[in-house]
C-alpha cells in the first residue's frame, strides 16, 4: 500500500505534475509548500474563515478542506493567477480603489470568493448577492465596510 | 492521517467492494469532506483507506411526479442555485444557505450531512420536517429509510457497515421553511434551529427542532390547518417549546433556548403559511 501518488493540476493556466503527494494532504499545503504559491493563506484550517479560498474549476472552494487528490485533473486558480482573468483584474482594481484591505492576510480569500461569484455563469450582481458571496470570509481589520464597497464597485465594473 | 490511502472508484460496484474487504473502521467514505477532514486532522478517526465518492455518478437532481431525488454527492451550492428546488421545497434552500459560506457549500453534500449526522447540521432538521428519506446501497442491495429513522443521535445513523447513501428523496411540492438563531448570522452554528413544512395532502404540519439532544426532535400537528390563526400558532409553538428535551451548554442556557424555540417555531409556521413570501427573507431575519 502506498501513501502517496502523483497529482496533475492546471494551476493558474500552467500544467503542474506534483510527485508523491500524500493522500491525506490538503490542496492548501500543496499550493503553499510544494508549489511555493504562498499567496493562499492558512487562517483557521477548519473551514470558518475563508482565507484559503481558491477556485477549483471556477468554483470557490476552501483549500484547507480539500484533499489535493480530490482536485486531481482540475484547474486551480489562486491569487497569483487572478489577474489573468478580466474579472480578477476588475476585483483587484476595486480593492485598491476602495482600500479594501488593511493587514492583507484575508484579502486573497476575499478576492477569490468574489471572483468565483462574479465570474460564474449568470452571476447575480445585485448588492445583496454580492454581499452574500463574501459571507464565508472573515476580516479582523477593516470592519468590512471597505471590502463590501470594493465588492460592489467590482460588480458594477464587470457588469 | 499519515499513511492513509485514498481511492476514487468510478462505479458503485467498485465502491462497495472496498467496504466488503476491510473491517469497518479501516475504510471511511469521503464526499465533500468538509466535516470529515476536521476529524481526520484531529485524529478522531484514523482509517487505513479513504474511499472518495467524488468520481461516482451520484450527482443527479431528478424530478419524479411527487418526489425530488438528489444524488448524495451533489454539492449544496448546486441545489441552492436550482430555481425549481426553491419553488418545490423552499425550506431546503433556506437550510442550505445556513451551512457555512459559499465556498464550503461548493464542496459539502446532503449525503455527507446525513452520514456524518453532526448535531448542528442545518439540513437534517429540514429533511426531517419535509419527511425525506434516504436510499442506501450496500453489499445486500438497496433499501430506503426515512430520515426520521436514519438519524438516531449525534454522530449516529442507521447505516450498516459497508452501506453508502445513494440518494435523498424529498416529497414535492412541500411548502417549507427553515429558521435559526445564532450569535453571528453566518459562519456560525445555530443555538437552535427549526425546520417546518406543511403537507397539503394530509393537512399535517411537521416541525423539527435542531440543537436538541440526542437529535432533532420532530413534532406534528393536524389541527392548525393551512391558514392557522396567530393564536393557534402561538399555542402550538409554546407547547412544543415546553416539551422538547433542551439542555443548556456553553452556547446558551436551557431557559433561553426554550424561549427561542417558541419564537422560531412560530416564525417557521408563519413563513410556510404565507407561501408567497417563502424564500424572500433569510434565516432569523423573519
Amino acid at each position: 500500500m502506498t501513501s502517496g501518488a502523483r497529482v496533475s493540476l492546471v494551476v493558474n493556466g500552467r500544467r503542474r505534475e506534483v510527485a508523491d503527494v500524500p493522500f491525506g494532504e490538503r490542496l492548501l499545503d500543496t499550493l503553499r509548500w510544494r508549489l511555493s504559491l504562498k499567496g493562499t493563506k492558512e487562517g483557521c484550517r477548519a473551514g470558518n474563515c475563508g482565507a484559503c479560498t481558491v477556485l477549483v474549476d471556477g468554483r470557490p472552494m476552501l483549500s484547507c478542506l480539500l484533499l489535493t487528490h480530490e482536485a486531481n485533473g482540475a484547474s486551480v486558480t489562486t491569487i497569483e493567477g487572478v489577474e489573468a482573468l478580466s474579472v480578477g483584474r476588475a476585483v483587484v482594481r476595486a480593492f485598491e480603489a476602495e482600500g479594501g484591505l488593511q493587514c492583507g492576510y484575508c484579502t486573497p480569500g476575499f478576492v477569490m470568493a468574489l471572483v468565483g461569484h462574479l465570474a460564474s455563469p449568470g452571476a447575480d450582481r445585485s448588492p445583496a448577492a454580492v454581499r452574500a458571496a463574501l459571507e464565508g470570509n472573515l476580516c479582523r481589520c477593516t470592519g468590512y465596510a471597505s471590502i463590501v464597497r470594493a465588492a460592489q464597485r467590482a460588480a458594477k465594473e464587470v457588469a | 492521517m499519515a499513511g492513509v490511502e485514498w481511492v476514487a472508484p468510478s462505479t458503485e460496484d467498485e465502491a462497495l467492494r472496498y467496504f466488503s474487504s476491510d473491517p469497518p473502521s479501516a475504510v471511511v467514505p469521503i464526499a465533500g469532506g468538509t466535516d470529515l477532514l476536521l476529524d481526520l486532522e484531529a485524529g478522531r478517526v484514523g482509517p487505513r483507506r479513504l474511499v472518495s465518492l467524488s468520481r461516482l455518478p451520484w450527482r443527479e437532481l431528478e424530478w419524479a411526479p411527487n418526489a425530488l431525488r438528489i444524488g448524495s454527492t451533489r454539492p449544496l451550492a448546486d441545489i441552492q442555485a436550482d430555481p425549481r428546488v426553491r419553488q418545490a421545497v423552499p425550506g431546503l434552500i433556506e437550510a442550505i444557505l445556513a451551512v457555512g459560506g459559499p465556498a464550503l457549500r461548493h464542496r459539502a453534500t446532503l449525503g455527507g450531512n446525513l452520514a456524518r449526522a453532526a448535531p448542528a447540521s442545518d439540513v437534517i432538521p429540514l429533511l426531517l420536517a419535509v419527511g425525506a428519506s434516504v436510499e442506501l446501497v450496500g453489499a445486500d442491495g438497496h433499501r430506503t429509510v426515512p430520515v426520521d429513522q436514519f438519524v438516531r443521535a449525534s454522530r449516529e445513523t442507521a447505516l450498516r457497515p459497508g452501506e453508502l447513501i445513494r440518494r435523498i428523496v424529498l416529497p414535492v411540492p412541500r411548502p417549507s421553511a427553515y429558521r435559526w438563531h445564532r450569535v453571528r448570522p453566518v459562519n456560525d452554528i445555530s443555538h437552535v434551529a427549526v425546520g417546518g413544512s406543511f403537507d397539503p395532502g394530509t393537512s399535517e404540519w411537521t416541525v423539527a427542532i435542531g440543537g436538541v439532544p440526542p437529535r432533532p426532535q420532530v413534532e406534528r400537528d393536524r389541527t392548525l390547518g393551512a391558514r392557522p390563526s396567530d393564536a393557534a400558532i402561538e399555542t402550538f409553538a409554546r407547547a412544543v417549546a415546553e416539551r422538547v428535551p433542551l439542555r443548556g451548554d456553553l452556547r446558551a442556557s436551557e431557559g433561553y433556548r426554550r424561549r427561542v424555540v417558541a419564537i422560531l417555531v412560530a416564525r417557521t409556521i408563519r413563513a410556510v403559511a404565507m407561501a408567497d413570501q417563502i424564500g424572500s427573507d433569510r434565516g432569523s431575519a423573519a
